[in-house]
């Protein structure tokens, strides 16, 4: 039943779905789908569009909650808890990145990135503080009080990064992180989304179309028509050049 | 316009079309607002045109002079009252037509077929349905009257009659209720400054200015609804090499579209209003509808400016699309308002100080004050928001906090439209809570009728007052007094004639009793004298509560929509801060907090000034004093202001968990 797990590593799994199962109306987004991720390990989810990987990563990340299935994080149940708790644990022990527009526009780099340190109850001034040391080793040294339109898009996207881990994350899902990005900015970006969150042992759960992308991935799992029709460990391009400094 | 061709009305209509359901919420919403407007500007300018009819009826019943070899009647008015409501009373006696002229005969008084005869007294429809008007000749048309439920009579006479030769003294407490026996050679008449209508006329222009700016404020900002979505829309069509006149074109066609669809349906609503709006009781009573219609070319006027105005705030606040797209596209950081604002401001209010203290200032003058005054405070509103913000954003300990502060900060001009309607409403709320026209009246009695009669006279009129009422079986008290109260022929050699009425409610039977004992003069009491002002200060009272009641209605609109339209413009920030776990709470929090505290703030600050300015009118004639119903409803404005705000923007938290929601994952 869980085929889909590494089976080299004698670790459990952080995040594990089990037989999920997710319908829009007349349409089976996700059919009978296991999946698991250790802590430190990078997964792509690829397929076509329409394959059911968005949906994947969202009930994986509860954001939305499978018809059927189970989802556990640390082995315990997470699927079926209420909509606070589930916002509670989506902030404090996942991290998302997106293809764009995660960044509040009116807020500065910094503030961005100290938001879910503040909504943890951590005062300003000290997320403030927390929020600057990512800005170096992730090469954005001096972009602390840019606002979100004036980075580029490499730049927010690592801005978003930061705030995906600022909180300590167990799990970074990225959706389309480099979708908005040109190729070598795109590079840069998985090269960096990978080494962060193996630095930081958390597991990360990047939905793509790109292969270039995947290949910087653990392994690989196919998405087809709401089934996962495959899995490869990936070819892994070496993280010369990223600019990673931490 | 080679830019507003075929080409750019067919995309501009795509688009709008292809917006999604969100998109065509949100075009619905720059409707909704477009249309509220334009009702509510039909009914200032129908309010207006209205008071100015109502004043062109009565123009005739103040006779202008004329030669007495080209007269053609006599013309006097009196004015009675009956359960202390006015009837206005006007005598007539045509006079002989010169044979040796071969003209056409006269026109009759309006209202009329023909002239009165002696003895005949003609009616309006709401005197002759009175009890006791059996021996009405004929009904007056709706020509000879300003309102539906007037009293007014027409009673004809010979010119030789005593009523046509007698001199009348005119009354300045209470101007045009008493005419002089005139020679007129038509029934024009002239139009009095002077009178009750005039009063109502200028409290109309007053009411519509303090209106008519948060309408406009609300109309312009009908055309930044959703303004970031189009801009951006607009900015990659920039992009992807669209001329800057097509995107303009386009933006002036969307805001036309947009506009036109809400100012006709505003059209219809203010249509539908009018019987309703008609039966309004304001100077009297109600109006007929047709002096409330605004009639064809001011209904294609207005339609016209509200669509003009729409557009071109649509055309300014594309600006930044078109002199640079990324600008827009990519939300660079937005430049510092200046403090100038605030200095201009401030010179505002003292030129206001200067010209108004220690005196009188006209209507007009009040007007164009207030237009200045408002049009400071939307000056000074962008930078007190962005001020704010900084304020907000240092002291910020809480998210919620923080991110309002920042959104102050960030685009103070859009948070200063959405609370623009309800800061200028609360200037309009300060400046007319304490703003009380009623200074008291020295004039009391009601139960005293009085008769100003030649000294000579005096004996004789006080035996038939006591003649008549025993006649008439009510008991009274007769008696003199040199207490001004009747005004007779005005020489100053007169003595006043009382009949105190043991039971009030003989006092009607006790004036007809007592009528014709002086030449055309009517018995009166002390309170009848200013029947004009405390009529005056009762619709006061009534029109403020109807431009606070609109002010915030439009306030409160304004502030709903635009908290709808934000929801829309930034749902795809919301959707994924949510999605990664910020609670909706926090999101709705600060989006509240983001319009109420600069609300409450500016409102504040808004009614304070109006305090301001209204202090050299409201303490101009004496003794400052607190006026304790001003100040209730100054705090019922206020609660009701800010209950409003709160509800406005609570109103769009479900929009708020819709579009929250609506960022989850769909089939592709």
């Amino acid at each position: 039943m869980l085929e889909h797990m590494n089976p080299n590593s004698p670790d459990p799994p952080v995040l594990q779905g089990i037989a999920l199962s997710k319908s829009f109306g007349s349409t089976h987004a996700l059919d009978a789908v296991d999946l698991a991720v250790r802590a430190g390990e990078s997964v792509a989810v690829m397929g076509p569009s329409g394959s059911g990987k968005s949906t994947l990563l969202h009930c994986l990340a509860n954001i939305e909650r499978p018809d059927s299935g189970q989802v556990l994080l640390d082995g315990e149940r997470i699927d079926q808890l209420r909509e606070p708790h589930r916002s509670e644990l989506r902030r404090v022990r996942f991290g998302f990145v997106f293809q764009f527009g995660q960044l509040l526009p009116e807020l500065p780099a910094v503030e961005n990135v100290a938001l879910p340190l503040m909504l943890g109850g951590m005062p300003r001034r000290e997320a403030e503080r927390h929020a600057r040391e990512w800005f170096a080793p992730l090469g954005l040294d001096g972009k602390e009080d840019s606002r979100p339109g004036e980075l580029s898009g490499g730049q927010a996207q690592r801005v978003a990064l930061a705030r995906a881990l600022v909180a300590g994350a167990q799990v970074v899902f990225a959706d389309e992180p480099t979708g908005a990005l040109d190729r070598t900015t795109g590079q840069d970006m998985i090269a960096m989304l990978v080494k962060v969150t193996k630095a930081q042992n958390a597991a990360l759960v990047v939905v793509t179309h790109d292969e270039s992308v995947a290949r910087w991935c653990d392994r690989t799992v196919r998405v087809r028509d709401g089934r996962i029709v495959g899995e490869e460990p990936a070819t892994r391009i070496p993280a010369a050049g990223t600019g990673v400094r931490r | 316009m080679r830019t507003l061709n075929r080409t750019t009305w067919t995309l501009t209509w795509r688009l709008l079309r292809g917006g999604g359901r969100h998109g065509s919420l949100a075009v619905g919403l720059s409707v909704a607002a477009s249309a509220l407007c334009t009702t509510l500007l039909f009914l200032c300018v129908g309010a207006n045109l209205g008071f100015a009819a109502r004043a062109a009826h009565t123009d005739w019943r103040t006779p202008a002079k004329t030669d007495p070899a080209h007269a053609v009647a006599v013309q006097a008015v009196a004015t009675t009252f009956i359960n202390g409501e006015p009837v206005t009373v006007i005598d007539i006696a045509a006079l002989p037509s010169n044979p040796t002229k071969q003209t056409k005969p006269p026109a009759p008084p309006p209202g009329m077929p023909r002239f009165p005869r002696p003895g005949e007294v003609w009616t309006s429809p709401a005197l002759g349905k009175l009890p006791g008007s059996t021996t009405t000749t004929g009904t007056l048309g709706r020509a000879a009257l300003a309102r539906p439920g007037e009293k007014v009579a027409v009673v004809g006479y010979r010119a030789n009659d005593p009523t046509m030769t007698t001199k009348r003294g005119t009354d300045p407490r209470r101007p045009g209720d008493i005419v002089t026996p005139t020679p007129v050679a038509d029934f024009t008449g002239t139009r009095t400054t002077d009178g009750i209508a005039s009063q109502y006329q200028a409290l109309a222009k007053l009411a519509t200015v303090l209106v008519i700016i948060p309408l406009l404020v609300l109309g312009a900002s009908s055309a930044r609804l959703s303004v970031s979505r189009r801009d951006t829309r607009l900015a990659l069509l920039r992009l992807l090499g669209a001329a800057p006149r097509r995107i303009a074109g386009m933006a002036a066609a969307e805001a036309a579209l947009t506009s036109a669809a809400g100012a006709a349906a505003g059209a219809v609503g203010y249509a539908a209003l009018l019987p309703l709006a008609s039966k309004v009781p304001v100077a009297g009573g109600s109006w007929y509808v047709s002096d409330l219609w605004v009639g064809t070319p001011v209904l294609l006027a207005v339609l016209a400016g509200v669509v003009l105005m729409v557009t071109i705030s649509a055309l300014a606040g594309l600006r930044q699309v078109v002199v640079g797209p990324l600008g827009v596209v990519r939300r660079s950081r937005a430049a510092r308002l200046n403090a100038v604002r605030a200095l201009l401001f401030v010179a505002v209010l003292v030129g206001y100080w200067q010209l108004s203290a220690g005196r009188p200032m006209d209507i007009d003058a009040v007007v164009y004050c207030c237009a200045a005054v408002f049009a400071a405070l939307s000056v000074i509103g962008p930078w007190a928001v962005g001020t704010l913000g900084a304020l907000l954003t240092t002291l910020a300990r809480r998210p919620t906090t923080l991110l309002a502060g920042r959104r102050l900060l960030d685009d103070p001009k859009s948070v200063w439209r959405a609370v623009s309607g309800l800061t200028l409403a609360g200037f309009v709320a300060g400046f007319f809570a304490l703003f009380s026209i009623a200074g008291g009246t020295p004039w009391s009695s009601p139960d005293q009728l009085s008769l100003s009669v030649p000294k000579a006279q005096v004996a004789a009129v006080r035996q038939q007052f006591g003649v008549r009422l025993k006649q008439a079986h009510i008991k009274a008290t007769v008696g003199t007094t040199t207490t001004w109260v009747a005004t007779g022929t005005g020489t100053g050699d007169e003595r006043q004639i009382t009949a105190t009425i043991a039971n009030p409610r003989q006092l009607d039977r006790a004036r007809t009793a007592l009528t014709g004992l002086a030449p055309g003069q009517f018995p009166i009491t002390g309170t009848d004298i200013d029947w004009q002002s405390r009529r005056f200060d009762h619709d006061f009272h009534l029109s403020t509560l109807a431009v606070l009641g609109a002010s915030f209605t439009v306030a409160i609109a304004s502030t709903g929509i635009t908290a709808a339209s934000s929801v829309l413009d930034r749902r795809r920030t919301y959707g994924l801060l949510h999605l990664a776990g910020t609670p909706l709470r926090v999101l709705d929090t600060a989006r509240r907090t983001e319009s109420v505290l600069p609300g409450t703030v500016l409102t504040t600050g808004a009614l304070l000034t109006g305090l301001f300015c209204a202090a050299p009118l409201t303490f101009a004639g004496g003794t400052p004093h607190v006026d304790g119903p001003g100040v209730a409803l100054l705090a019922a404005c206020l609660t009701l202001g800010f209950v409003g705000l709160a509800g406005a923007s609570a109103a769009s938290r479900p929009l708020l968990r819709e579009v929250v929601r609506g960022a989850g994952p769909r089939p592709d």
